[in-house]
């Protein structure tokens, strides 16, 4: 076999490919100049899609208004927006993609287990990394990583806030109910600790388990025991529909106070009709101005009237953004140090004159008085009656 | 006594609802011995197909009167069982597979069926209106929702069927012959395809009541099918593989003792959720056949 030198023809049109291929590479690198990508990790299909969609589609909205603004530093924002199943241990993978794609920050919205995975990859790759809506006590603290910031409201917050309302009532003696899966027994917990500090006795503590069809018996314990009110520390649809069910059916009259969690709007499908009257934790108060001008945009967008969850997602990315400005770049290093040193800003989300703080110190950025305390008034989410932990 | 009454009810319909599920295995593990552990599955795709046709929840322009959104749902999922038993086990079973294989070829329809009724109806809870509306019935101390006696009552009706079916019918006896012995049913000229089929869409049929039953108690759920599949599978060996009368018996004392441990055990909450599974170790190592022994095991 002979080797043939390479001829006229052929030379030249391997270097017209060269220069094809050139002129690709730079049109690649022009594009990705063009925009700012901004990683996104939701749950479309696992445990904490039911929350994680709605904060993803406040990210999106976000970016609409801003890109159709003009969008930041000259350039466009980019979303890549990945899928991680609510699983840890993909969480911190779609990161690392996340990275290798060349984004300047992470958002993630999925569940707190997973945020905490994925800041090994933030950590690891320098990367500014937030979550928006988490609200896991130790997602700031638990890894000393100096790129994480959280703006969810800490359960710690939301607790004191629901204690504050819990004092102005006055209880002495309650009950706490939930199911079995993490997040309602972390928010059992916090609840019993906490109530026990404010010297009120929790009398019963029931869990029901999930894929139970009734929760009859543990009402009847609960009833039995004779609370002033009851604590509701569930997350699982049906387990909470049997849980408001049987407090009917039981005859029980007692005032129900419940986390954040029923701030979310899937539970009063799932339960319609049987919530009217109980207080819930929220970071949205629909009465404030800028809620107020999100809550028309989110209408003109969507059709519908947002609840909170999309507020975290929207509020997410101006957070993103306003750090880029203050930065004045797409350094990553300097959209960190802009980001510890946020001071006094508002948007959506937080009671009226909530502002978010961030230092080097403490990366967990929502305001201790800016959750609130709404009522479910005719199957919605009806105003704020309490704000605050005072 | 109220509150036995009221006891009573809620775990017997919760009871119920697992010796539907218990009743579906049996169908197929009778003729077949293939134990298809995405029935649960089925239950939640017939829940999702109830609140699709019967609720204005997922399709709006539907919300179809209960009955025959009831129908339809049965019919759905009785013919997705036919598709499965066609596709998916007889080409297994007529190639001579062993038996292991139509079972690990049912867990890819479970996981198929999970992320079909996950696209399909989303990850949030989502019920039917219960047709009869929630309150509190009141029958002598007895005293529950409409929907826990109109699940006791549809479960009554479906148990009293498959009875006749398989005690006053030639069918019925057909399923036992093939049960006690494949082989010799088939010399005898018993269509092993026909039986084979219609025990999955005998299965398919009853995981679709349970779906429509349990949508309108506390809603579809995309999670809800492995939890039914478990409680099925232990009520189907507390009660016996051998009858259909040990499935319902099997449900009823598994609904029964979960209430009894939750209400009454003064061990904490989270505790309890073990009473089953401690249940099921205990009959599979003292009684494996259940409590119900089958007639050939009589004989």
């Amino acid at each position: 076999m002979t080797v043939e030198p390479i001829s006229g023809t052929t030379r030249r049109s391997f270097v017209a490919a060269s220069i094809v291929t050139a002129m690709l590479a730079v049109g690649g690198t022009a594009t990705a100049q063009d925009t700012i990508k901004i990683g996104v990790i939701t749950d479309e299909t696992g445990r904490a899609a039911f929350y994680a969609k709605p904060v993803t589609q406040g990210v999106e909205l976000a970016a609409k208004e801003i890109n159709a603004a003009g969008g930041v530093l000259g350039k466009k924002i980019e979303l890549v927006i990945e899928d991680d199943s609510a699983k840890p241990d993909v969480s911190a993978t779609k990161a690392r993609k996340l990275v290798d794609a060349g984004v300047v920050a992470i958002i993630s919205n999925s569940s707190s287990p997973a945020t905490q995975q994925a800041q090994s990859v933030s950590l690891a790759t320098k990367t500014p990394h937030i979550t928006p809506a988490n609200s896991g006590e130790t997602l700031a603290t638990k890894l000393d990583n100096p790129y994480f910031f959280q703006l969810g409201p800490l359960a710690s917050t939301q607790i004191k806030t629901l204690m504050s309302y819990t004092r102005s009532k006055k209880f002495k003696r309650v009950a706490v109910v939930g199911d079995n899966s993490g997040l309602s027994k972390i928010i059992a917990g916090v609840f019993e600790k906490s109530l026990t500090a404010n010297n009120i006795d929790v009398v019963v503590s029931q869990i029901i388990p999930i894929g139970s069809r009734t929760a009859v018996p543990q009402m009847q314990k609960v009833r039995a025991e004779n609370p002033e009110a009851i604590f509701q520390a569930g997350i699982v649809g049906p387990q909470m529909a049997q849980f408001f069910q049987a407090y009917h059916q039981l005859g029980m009259k007692q005032p129900i106070l419940a986390s954040f969690n029923l701030s979310i709007p899937a539970y009063l499908k799932v339960a319609k009709d049987l919530m009217e009257g109980v207080a819930f934790i929220d970071a949205y108060d629909p009465a404030k101005e800028r809620t107020k001008q999100f809550i028309e945009l989110y209408k003109k967008e969507y059709g519908s009237v947002p609840f909170s969850l999309p507020g975290y997602g929207y509020d997410g990315l101006y957070f993103v953004v306003d750090a880029l400005k203050r930065a004045g770049s797409v350094d990553k290093e300097k959209l960190r140090a802009a980001m510890a040193s946020t001071k006094g800003w508002s948007n959506v989300m937080g009671a009226r004159g909530a502002t978010v703080n961030l230092s080097e110190k403490d990366r967990r950025g929502f305001d201790p008085e800016g959750a609130v305390v709404r009522l479910i008034q005719d199957n919605n989410h009806g105003p704020a009656v309490h704000s605050g932990t005072k | 006594m109220a509150e036995i009454g009221e006891l009573l009810v809620s775990a017997v319909a919760a009871g119920s609802i697992y010796g539907l599920m218990a009743l579906a295995y049996l169908l197929i593990i009778r003729p077949t011995g293939v134990i298809n552990f995405a029935l649960g599955e089925w239950a939640m795709l017939g829940a999702f197909a109830a609140v699709a046709l019967g609720s204005d929840l997922l399709i709006p322009a539907l919300h179809l009167p209960h009955v025959f959104s009831f129908v339809l749902v049965v019919v759905v999922i009785g013919l997705l069982a036919a598709m499965t038993e066609i596709l998916t086990v007889r080409p297994l079973i007529e190639k001579g597979a062993p038996i292991l294989s139509p079972v690990l070829a049912l867990l890819g329809v479970l996981v198929i069926s999970l992320q079909v009724g996950t696209l399909a109806g989303g990850t949030e809870a989502l019920p039917t209106p219960p047709p009869f509306g929630f309150r509190r019935v009141e029958m002598g101390f007895l005293a529950g929702t409409p929907q826990a006696f109109y699940i006791i009552a549809v479960t009554c009706v479906v148990f009293a069927f498959a009875w006749f079916f398989f005690e006053r019918t030639v069918w019925g006896k057909r399923f036992e012959a093939v049960a006690i012995n494949r082989r010799a049913a088939a010399l005898m000229g018993i269509n092993l395809r026909a039986v084979g089929l219609l025990a999955f869409v005998g299965a398919g049929i009853v995981c679709g009541i349970v779906g429509v039953l349990a949508a309108g108690a506390s809603g579809a759920f995309y999670q809800m099918g492995l939890p039914l599949a478990i409680q099925g599978f232990t009520a189907l060996v507390i009660g016996g593989v051998g009858r259909v009368e040990g499935a319902l018996l099997g449900g009823i004392i598994l609904g029964v003792i979960e209430a009894l441990a939750a209400r009454y055990l003064p061990i904490p909450s989270s505790l309890v959720l073990g009473v089953p599974l401690i249940l099921l170790i205990l009959f599979l190592l003292v009684r494996p056949t259940g409590l119900l022994r089958s007639k050939e095991d009589m004989v």
